[in-house]
């Protein structure tokens, strides 16, 4: 059990790793936004794995189906707003918009 | 289990792919891709309805979002990714799984997680029932974007 439970933990560590490095070193506005749906699946793929380990997975299901909606729906706003940043700095680059002022 | 552990190398194979690839086009559908592999993954692990929904609305919906944002700041929005960022992950990536397959065994003993309790019920009986409020949270998610997206698009009045 315990080493089934190891083999999809480290699986979803490396997910996780891969978003958090995007994240750190990407410029452009919709890579950084691919980088948080890579840590979403790992996050999805570590609940549902705990779930499985430990008979559980009725339990895992519906939790995993409740962040997949909150997913949905932080995608459908940030890609919004991500339209907006663009119409106002005409780029996508992350570091124009530290010269946004209020 | 080698079929498993196929899966689960092609998913990290293809999100890393979607972080790497230089075109953002490619970005998006090799994410779609990975989205598939994850709820085929589901699927084998007898999670029927979490794979329908990763499958359905993740590698469906999600993708469908990401490729008209990008449709829709295609013409001058391209934004050049240092070489060296792509250069080094593989190295990074190779350290970080020693450090993980290292440490993440004596750590799994300590974290505390669901106890191993037999379930009973359908998956309906836990969603509908045990998990209610939760269904209450999914719905004012749901608006709350859905007014999100209309605020953000709304025309601007003409005595603004």
């Amino acid at each position: 059990m315990n080493n089934t439970w190891f083999l999809y933990m480290a699986f979803a560590a490396g997910l996780l790793f891969i978003g958090v490095y995007c994240l750190l070193t990407m410029k452009n506005v919709v890579k950084l936004f691919i980088g948080i749906e890579v840590i979403s699946k790992g996050v999805s793929l570590a609940l549902l794995a705990t779930g499985f380990v430990k008979k559980n997975t009725l339990l895992a299901q519906s939790l995993v189906i409740t962040f997949i909606v909150v997913e949905v729906s932080l995608v459908a706003t940030a890609l919004a707003i991500i339209v907006n940043i663009y119409k106002h700095t005409k780029s996508l680059d992350v570091r124009k918009l530290t010269k946004l002022r209020g | 289990m080698i079929w498993q552990i196929l899966l689960l190398t092609g998913l990290v194979v293809f999100s890393a792919l979607a972080i790497l690839a230089k075109d953002l086009l490619k970005s998006a559908i090799s994410l779609a891709v990975a989205s598939l592999l994850l709820g085929i993954i589901f699927f084998r692990m007898n999670a029927p309805y979490a794979g329908v929904f990763e499958i359905s609305v993740v590698a469906g919906l999600i993708t469908v979002l990401f490729i008209l944002t990008i449709a829709l700041t295609r013409a001058e929005g391209d934004v050049r990714e240092s070489k060296t960022v792509k250069i080094v992950f593989p190295l990074f990536f190779v350290v970080f799984i020693l450090i993980d397959v290292l440490v993440m065994k004596s750590l799994l003993q300590k974290i505390p997680a669901l106890p191993e309790t037999a379930e009973h019920g359908t998956f309906g009986d836990v969603l509908w029932k045990q998990r209610t409020f939760d269904l209450v949270g999914q719905l004012a998610v749901i608006l709350a974007g859905v007014f999100s997206v209309l605020a953000l698009f709304r025309k601007k009045d003409k005595n603004e």
